[in-house]
């Protein structure tokens, strides 16, 4: 009855969504990690424009050239600009990333929110194969698959989302738990109002941050996933890369002293999922949500 | 020479909003033997007042000003001097006894832990003076309860342990922060007396912080009104409840709903013949399976008629909140039949079930979760409209919404805002206005003012009152205050643990009731008049006395 | 709820998980047109050959009598025989499963021991700048890939700073992994590193959600100082839930193993299932999987348990 804060005096209508925004822009790792993800879309997709380079074809007169003169950042194996290469292999990791954390959201927040809202023993089935999904560990799954096939980038991302939609799928649930138990949903109902309505108005839009958040950190554990995806034998193929395969191409030439081959794809690796995750937090503070920690 | 000296306090919050003043040049004293109460609606910065006494204010509040506690200046003072002064010669009890102890810590251990903290006792002869604590505090088998962990305990039981780590040095002065809101009101008897016979037989100071002018009449010496931040009026208690100067203790009093305890002038009413709007019947509700069941409701009849209101009252854990979601087709029964104007609920389906819910309004307690706050207050309003008046054209929807808006006496345009904006009596209201907009013939209430100040408490009762003179809807009305009960409704059911313990007219059964348990009820509650609730203590007190 | 039927029922519980583990594994395997058969005779082979080897092995049976087959043998503790290293799956994982759980054990006490007292160093000083040092540092731990941050390692502390060894320890025996310590600390840190990360965030979340709750006030209003509330109060409670997501980062613990003693060279588990999928030995793939899921269960398992010991609230059945 006896607030230890005083009562706060009432927002405006639009403060809301404002206030947010203002509380986000506080958070000064999240914001950096905004800039962090802009700069490097930007620079992968508009930056062949300013800097254009062969890709497709490779070059054995310019082989292994130290960075520096016409190669901002040196030559690979095979006479590729390493700056150019970073470009291209940009686009595929934030793609694939970005498509495969958003496709295991979406599978997630789906399974998570019809297992939470059934109850029941339809819940606990759901459950025991989320369950099981989580205790086969994605990397083994990924290289079993790699000992099966080599799939083209759609299937890539397909393989990722569905070994990665288990975790948003137990914070969905969680979240719909607590939200069909609010003193709405059991108006709504009390009045004769459907399942459907109760889900598509409340339960939904009421989980949007949860479900947002989520996302972000999805999109970093999947750009993070498409880094592990060549080490494991499933990447794209050449002439095309991601900066996992870069990565990987270049680790024996890491003991040779070639580290320009290795240190700008690693950078741009843990650039871009420390921004995603920074941007995760901040999120998350922002919309005062759990997830992970 | 006084034990706690406040002088010019004033505390501001530093938020994301800017700098908001919480507490405006508050001076109080309290002296050894005497207990001060601190009362105030929510807001009014009393909490605030009590937590800067004991030097606990977050981070974000400023002090200014003089507090004095046994001497010693606690604004400013050094982390290190503080804690040398918590719990030795100044303690506090909290409000909530279910957060307050460390889930993790055997209760023992904790009251040990404050023992230990002041004076250089080995921790064998803590632990014994942690039991006999807690033989004072009237935890019974104190030796085996030293190892309970709190969640073993009640909340009543917690509180007493709060008590005893509060006791635990005999301090000078007690401080007591809402120290009996979340309880029943037979355990908030028992906890005021507790408090009351420590505190006489120590000496020890009290500054006793609540909303309930009940518990007022019946610990304090002294009161000190607040509001928004200030001190609006001081004096011994009688003057203050019975002889108030002030403008606002005068209308917070007013407002406070009082038992009555003389026969009404006229006789109890016949209760209307009509068939009944809601009809339980043998209606039993178990949750869970097996040996862990537990028994919300067993064999419990009621019926509602058309016009009347049928009060629904017991502790918490009686089930009558329970009842009131078997009513509304939320919970099925496991045993026994609800029929809803007439027709059972639990065999109609689909198309019918939710005509017979068109007939039914609901508002709940919590003003926040009552409202999703993602919609305007208009979409919440119109929700009802939404289910059940699909060819309503959106213009129609507009104007009915605005109508019912002004039915429970809010502005009309205030469907564009949003109800983060609003304050908790207005949010009642629009879930009021949502309960009625279907023009219902039975409206459950569940506790729909207990999370209100008592001048909003009354606006609202009063609305809800006057429109059922209007509109003629039945009402089932949830809520653990008699006076409340006994104010607003005709038939009142009493319940305790999932039973029917007594029901009747309200006239006859609050003022002479049949049972013990509902006279024990009764007789807890605090009346906010000194003279009167003194004299209902020591009757009480008799009659457990020759019980015993 | 009493701690046996608790038990009986989470028992019950990861014997469906394993179940159902079984059959998504199951599924995976027979997901490619040629079967098994084609992967270990070689593109060359001509159908007659794939049809005799497939009769051999038992794979040209209907999928769910494959599966029946399958789990019936796997109730006889048979899982099969290796394509390439014509030995039983179960005596090679025999082998190398302990040396796995002594690297991963390793791994996760190390990576607790530096989480725990790292976030709430955190979280007691919220928003200075350690708070913000060690944010970032465990953003880039949790954000590094394994292999790259394994390299790394090898660069730095045996060719720049000749330390230690690249190679983990070999050897048949345990004892033999265990008695050169110095080359186990290598993939021991590597695969501590994304632990620390995680669970130094997830400490600093629960130390200061603690730090906000009723039962400190009270404890401060008893005057107790600001080191007792820490270590006598908050400190165990906020572990419990800690302890708690324990049970699901052993997926990710196996996980980082199988990268990292294919990195430096380990004969565990994960090395056995990484030359395993080089050269499409379905019998060890799904052994590998089946065991690692079984343990990885057993592992969510065991935290329950400990979580249920330390927090008497969840024994009963109330948190």
């Amino acid at each position: 009855m006896s607030a230890v804060l005083p009562v706060t005096p009432p927002v405006e209508a639009a403060a809301g969504y404002r206030h947010s925004v203002r509380r986000f822009a506080r958070n000064r790792l999240a914001v950096a990690g905004l800039v962090v993800v802009i700069l490097f879309l930007l620079f992968s997709f508009l930056g062949p424009l300013l800097y254009s380079t062969d890709q497709t074809h490779t070059n054995l007169t310019q082989v292994n050239l130290a960075p520096g003169g016409a190669h901002l950042l040196g030559t690979d194996a095979v006479g590729h600009d390493e700056l150019g290469r970073l470009m291209y292999g940009g686009r595929v990791s934030l793609l694939v990333g970005l498509a495969a954390g958003i496709l295991a959201t979406v599978i997630g927040t789906l399974w998570g929110a019809i297992a939470g809202y059934a109850g029941g023993w339809i819940d606990a089935v759901m459950m025991r194969v989320v369950d099981a999904g989580i205790a086969i560990p994605a990397l083994f799954i990924l290289l079993v698959v790699s000992a099966i096939t080599t799939p083209d980038t759609v299937g890539l991302i397909l393989i990722l989302g569905l070994v990665s939609w288990l975790v948003p799928s137990r914070l969905v649930r969680a979240e719909t738990l607590t939200l069909k138990n609010r003193d709405y949903v059991l108006t709504l109902r009390a009045v004769g109002g459907t399942h459907g309505r109760a889900i598509t108005r409340h339960i939904l839009p009421n989980s949007v941050s949860t479900i947002v958040v989520a996302a972000t950190f999805q999109v970093a554990d999947a750009i993070l996933l498409v880094a592990y995806v060549s080490y494991l034998g499933l990447g794209v193929q050449p002439p095309s890369t991601d900066w996992g395969g870069m990565l990987s191409a270049g680790l024996t030439a890491a003991y040779s002293g070639r580290w320009w081959l290795i240190v700008p794809p690693g950078l741009a690796i843990i650039l871009v999922v420390c921004a995603f995750n920074a941007i995760g937090d901040g999120l998350r503070d922002t919309f005062d949500v759990r997830g992970r920690g | 020479m006084s034990i706690l000296e406040i002088e010019n306090l004033g505390v501001t919050f530093s938020t994301e909003t800017g700098d908001v003043p919480a507490v405006r040049d508050v001076s109080l004293r309290v002296r050894p033997g005497e207990t001060l109460a601190l009362v105030g609606e929510s807001g009014s910065g009393k909490s605030t007042v009590a937590l800067a006494a004991m030097g606990l204010l977050p981070g974000s509040a400023r002090a200014t000003g003089r507090v004095r506690v046994g001497g010693t200046d606690v604004i400013g003072a050094a982390e290190a001097d503080l804690a040398g002064l918590r719990g030795r010669t100044a303690s506090m009890v909290f409000q909530e006894p279910a957060t307050a102890l460390d889930p993790l810590t055997r209760i023992g251990a904790q009251i040990a832990e404050v023992i230990r903290n002041h004076r250089p006792v080995p921790v064998k002869d803590a632990a014994r003076e942690a039991v006999e604590l807690l033989r004072r505090v009237g935890i019974p088998e104190p030796e085996r309860r030293a190892f309970a962990y709190p969640f073993q305990l009640s909340g009543g039981q917690r509180q007493r342990v709060v008590i005893a780590m509060a006791i635990a040095n005999a301090p000078s002065l007690l401080i007591a922060d809402e120290p009996t809101t979340a309880l029943d009101v037979t355990v908030q008897a028992e906890i005021l007396d507790l408090l009351r016979g420590l505190a006489a037989d120590s000496g020890t100071g009290v500054l006793l912080v609540t909303h309930n002018m009940g518990v007022v009449a019946d610990f304090a010496d002294r009161v000190a009104v607040m509001l928004q931040g200030e001190v609006v009026e001081t004096g011994p208690v009688e003057e203050v409840l019975l002889r108030p100067t002030d403008d606002y203790t005068r209308r917070l009093l007013e407002a406070v709903p009082r038992l009555s305890l003389a026969d009404p002038p006229s006789g109890a009413r016949d209760r209307p013949v009509e068939e009944p709007v809601v009809d339980l019947r043998e209606v039993s509700v178990r949750f869970g399976r097996g040996r862990r069941a537990v028994r919300a409701l067993d064999g419990v009849s009621l019926t509602v008629r058309p016009g009347e209101t049928v009060g629904l009252v017991g502790e918490s854990g009686s089930g009558k909140s329970t009842a009131a979601r078997v009513a509304l087709g939320l919970v099925a029964p496991s045993a026994g039949s609800v029929s809803l104007f007439g027709a059972d609920l639990g065999r109609a389906g689909g198309r019918a079930r939710r005509a017979l819910l068109s007939g039914v309004g609901v508002v709940l307690q919590d003003p926040v979760a009552s409202l999703d706050a993602r919609m305007s207050v208009g979409e919440c309003v119109a929700e009802p409209l939404r289910v059940h008046r699909r060819g309503m054209s959106s213009a129609e929807r507009r104007a009915r919404v605005a109508d019912v808006l002004e039915l429970v006496r809010l502005p009309r345009d205030l469907a564009h805002r949003g109800p983060r904006e609003l304050s908790g009596g207005q949010r009642q209201r629009v879930s009021l206005a949502r309960a009625l907009v279907l023009r219902p013939r039975l409206l459950v209430a569940d506790e729909p003012t207990s999370a209100l100040d008592v001048s909003v408490q009354r606006s609202v009762l009063e609305v809800i009152r006057e429109l059922q003179d209007e509109l003629g809807f039945a009402c089932l009305f949830v809520s653990h205050d008699l006076a409340v009960v006994q104010q607003f409704a005709q038939h009142v059911v009493v319940l305790r643990a999932g039973r029917i313990e007594e029901e009747g007219s309200t006239a006859t059964t609050l003022l002479h009731p049949r049972t013990d348990y509902t006279r024990r009820l009764i007789a807890a509650v605090p009346v906010p008049d000194p003279v009167l609730q003194r004299r209902r203590r020591d009757e009480r007190r008799a009659a457990m006395g020759v019980k015993a | 709820m009493d701690t046996f039927l608790y038990l009986t029922r989470r028992v019950l519980q990861s014997l469906v998980v394993i179940l159902i583990v079984t059959v998504v594994v199951f599924c995976l395997l027979h997901a490619l047109p040629g079967g098994p058969a084609r992967g270990i005779l070689g593109p060359q082979a001509t159908a007659q050959q794939i049809a005799q080897f497939n009769h051999e092995q038992g794979l040209d049976r209907s999928l769910p009598v494959q599966y029946l087959y399958y789990l019936r043998t796997l109730l006889h503790g048979d899982l099969g025989t290796s394509y390439t290293l014509n030995e039983a799956v179960s005596r090679l994982i025999e082998q190398r499963l302990p040396k796995t759980l002594v690297l991963t054990v390793l791994s996760a006490l190390v990576g607790l021991a530096l989480a725990v007292p790292l976030g709430m160093w955190q979280a007691v000083r919220r928003n200075r700048p350690v708070d913000y040092v060690i944010t970032t540092l465990s953003f880039v731990a949790y954000s590094t890939p394994v292999y790259f941050l394994g390299l790394v390692l090898v660069l730095v502390f045996t060719q720049l700073l000749p330390w230690f060894p690249s190679q983990a320890p070999q050897g048949d025996t345990l004892g033999q992994v265990l008695a050169q310590p110095n080359a186990l600390v290598l993939p021991v840190v590597a695969g501590a590193a994304s632990m620390v990360a995680v669970f130094s965030r997830y400490m600093r979340a629960a130390t200061l959600e603690n730090l906000s709750e009723d039962y400190v006030r009270t404890v401060r209003a008893g005057g107790s100082g600001p080191r007792a509330i820490l270590w006598r109060h908050v400190f165990r409670n906020s572990l419990t839930p800690v302890v708690a997501m324990l049970g699901y980062y052993v997926p990710v613990l196996f996980g980082g193993a199988l990268v990292v003693e294919q990195l430096f060279n380990y004969p565990g588990m994960g090395l056995l299932f990484w030359s395993a999928a080089q050269s499409s030995d379905y019998p060890v793939l799904l052994g590998c999987v089946l065991v690692i899921s079984v343990a990885t269960v057993v592992g969510t398992l065991l935290a329950d348990v400990v979580q249920r010991i330390i927090d008497p609230r969840v024994k009963a059945g109330r948190a």
